[in-house]
């Protein structure tokens, strides 16, 4: 597959009198065409910055941006607004006209295509069912939903039929289940259309269910990338494990379970451990072996096995009672079957 | 009639001039608008995109026009009647009249009206104007296709607030020989101590206000959808 979006060293510096910002520090990204690539970080990381860089209307303080095979920094003013006119963008806040009916909105980027007037009604009509509104042609944005305004959003920014869609926390303003809605509807976008999809959040569970990539952000700097299911299960940073803790919602798992009596009273030949695994070690009668090979008990206090991209990536926490001497020994075999294992303590934060 | 005649005695035998005071307001409140009206416009979007944070940020020129804006909204309109009246002068050729009033007016309303505009506009949702971007519209486009037709309901309501300011402002150029329901008020009713005369003026600039207050609220209700 060819690389879409290609950004080199991008830097985005914020100057006033008062102070300096570094929005964006020296950053690089590939993405794929085709690519569902989710950008993840906290308020104030730079992700926005970032993906504002991939439609120029966040100019690099320096780095070059190609994009559909053009260098946006070598564009004029006019063919700058022609590149963007194939690079889709949603909002959090949806940012609908709200002087405009929702065919109205739909239709306003047709304006610069070359479609007659009928052509642009039946363009408009075509999209409102691509993302289920036919119904609501007539309608103006303060009569709809949040999820059915975010689908106007997305259908306005499909009107021109990009190669790429940049999504800015597009579901962040949205309850769970109408997100998991926007997120169904781009996956069938992106399968359908075979559009490229960045997708910013602060929330890893978006992420999970939609992308294929993924990178983790932090003051202006990529601090990981990879694939979904190599970082899911082999996350590198701090920073990572936390998004995934909170997508996976082991963290709040972790602290209801710090509660329990069981914990609370843990005894000296037992330890909380959290294990995590990935595609073929589910397979594996992980549990049974620790007791046959080594007469270690466990307890599960905590399960979750999860499907990312129809990999199955489970998450336990348990407690191991046994032989202090042969609890080491135990654990290196855990982690030579490809289980990562890691020791809580049953009090506070993880230890490694 | 007799009970007109008995409440309005001043009034009565000078209804033509009543009347024709009447339409000296409406032509000047009328023509200033217009003038006003678009050039106060375009400074007004104009201090919008040359705005820090607007489409086309441009601090000088902004600073300028900003400082213009403040310095011609200080001064009082008495005042600006009678500094103004060389360009008046060079313009029509004569300071007394309605006509010679609206170059007074127009000035007088212009920085007011570019403030209300500018006041107006900024509440379009920067969000929306960076989904026009996003969709590559010109800047041209932005600002009519999005900005003035967005804010539209805000517009309004400002041109309503200019508007009902300017009939105030008529009658007081008309105090100063411009002639309309101000100098009638003020050059009858008052220095010939006919207050009837006066209230009649008062009672028909109301109803003007009250019209352009109504008219502007249904085209407000027309435009808003939300």
């Amino acid at each position: 597959m060819a690389t879409i979006i290609d950004l080199k060293d991008i830097t985005v510096t914020f100057k006033n009198k008062a102070s300096t910002v570094h929005a964006v520090q020296d950053v690089s990204l590939q993405v794929e065409a085709g690519d569902t690539y989710g950008i993840v970080g906290y308020s104030g990381a730079g992700k926005s910055t970032l993906v504002r860089v991939i439609n120029y209307l966040q100019k690099p303080t320096s780095g070059t941006a190609i994009v559909n095979g053009q260098a946006l920094g070598k564009l004029d003013k006019d063919q700058l607004r022609v590149a963007r006119r194939k690079i889709g963008m949603i909002f959090q806040h949806f940012n609908l006209m709200n002087s405009r009916t929702i065919a109205g909105n739909i239709e306003y980027p047709l304006r610069y295509s070359k479609l007659t007037k009928a052509g642009r009604a039946k363009k408009v009509q075509e999209l409102l069912a691509l993302v289920g509104l036919s119904d609501k042609a007539d309608a103006y944005p303060a009569q709809l939903s949040g999820g059915q305004k975010q689908r106007v959003g997305i259908a306005r920014a499909l009107a021109n039929d990009p190669e790429i869609l940049l999504c800015d926390e597009a579901t962040s303003a949205l309850d769970p289940k109408t997100t998991g809605e926007i997120i169904d509807l781009l996956k069938r976008l992106n399968q359908q259309l075979h559009i490229t999809i960045v997708f910013i959040t602060h929330e890893m569970s978006a992420v999970k269910s939609l992308c294929n990539h993924v990178a983790v952000m932090e003051a202006g700097k990529i601090v990981e990338r990879g694939a979904l299911l190599d970082i899911f299960s082999n996350p590198q940073q701090a920073l990572t494990r936390d998004f995934i803790n909170t997508a996976t919602q082991l963290d709040t798992a972790l602290a209801e379970v710090r509660k329990q009596p069981a914990v609370i009273n843990l005894p000296a030949n037992a330890r909380l451990v959290h294990l995590s695994y990935t595609g073929a070690s589910t397979d594996q009668p992980l549990i049974a072996g620790l007791y046959q090979q080594y007469g270690i008990t466990a307890n599960i206090l905590y399960g979750n096995i999860e499907f990312l991209q129809d990999v199955p990536v489970g998450n336990l926490i348990v407690i191991l009672t046994g032989d202090t001497t042969k609890l080491p020994t135990a654990f290196s075999q855990l982690r030579d079957q490809g289980v990562t294992v890691t020791l809580l303590d049953p009090k506070g934060d993880a230890v490694d | 009639m007799s009970i007109l005649n008995k409440f309005l005695p001043n009034v009565m035998p000078i209804w033509d001039q009543v009347w024709q005071a009447t339409l000296e307001t409406l032509y000047m409140t009328f023509f200033s608008a217009i003038i006003a009206g678009i050039l106060g416009l375009i400074v007004g979007i104009l201090l919008v995109v040359y705005d820090q944070g607007g489409i086309m940020p441009h601090p000088a020129v902004y600073s300028i026009l900003d400082k213009i804006v403040n310095i011609f909204r200080s001064i009082p309109f008495v005042i600006l009647l009678a500094v103004i009246y060389p360009l008046t002068r060079l313009l029509v050729h004569t300071t007394i009249g309605n006509t010679a009033a609206l170059v007074p007016l127009v000035v007088g309303t212009i920085p007011f009206y570019a403030r209300q505009v500018q006041n107006a506009l900024v509440q379009v949702d920067g969000g929306i104007i960076e989904a026009a971007q996003a969709m590559g519209a010109s800047n041209i486009d932005i600002i009519f296709r999005v900005y003035l037709r967005e804010g539209l309901p805000d517009l309004i309501r400002v041109s309503v607030l200019t508007l009902i300011s300017l009939i105030g402002l008529t009658a007081m150029a008309g105090a100063v020989g411009a002639g309309g329901l101000g100098n009638l008020a003020v050059s009858i009713g008052y220095q010939r101590f006919q207050n009837d005369v006066t209230f009649v003026a008062m009672i028909i600039i109301l109803i003007m206000v009250f019209i352009v207050q109504g008219v502007g609220d249904w085209l407000t209700r027309l435009t808003t959808h939300v």
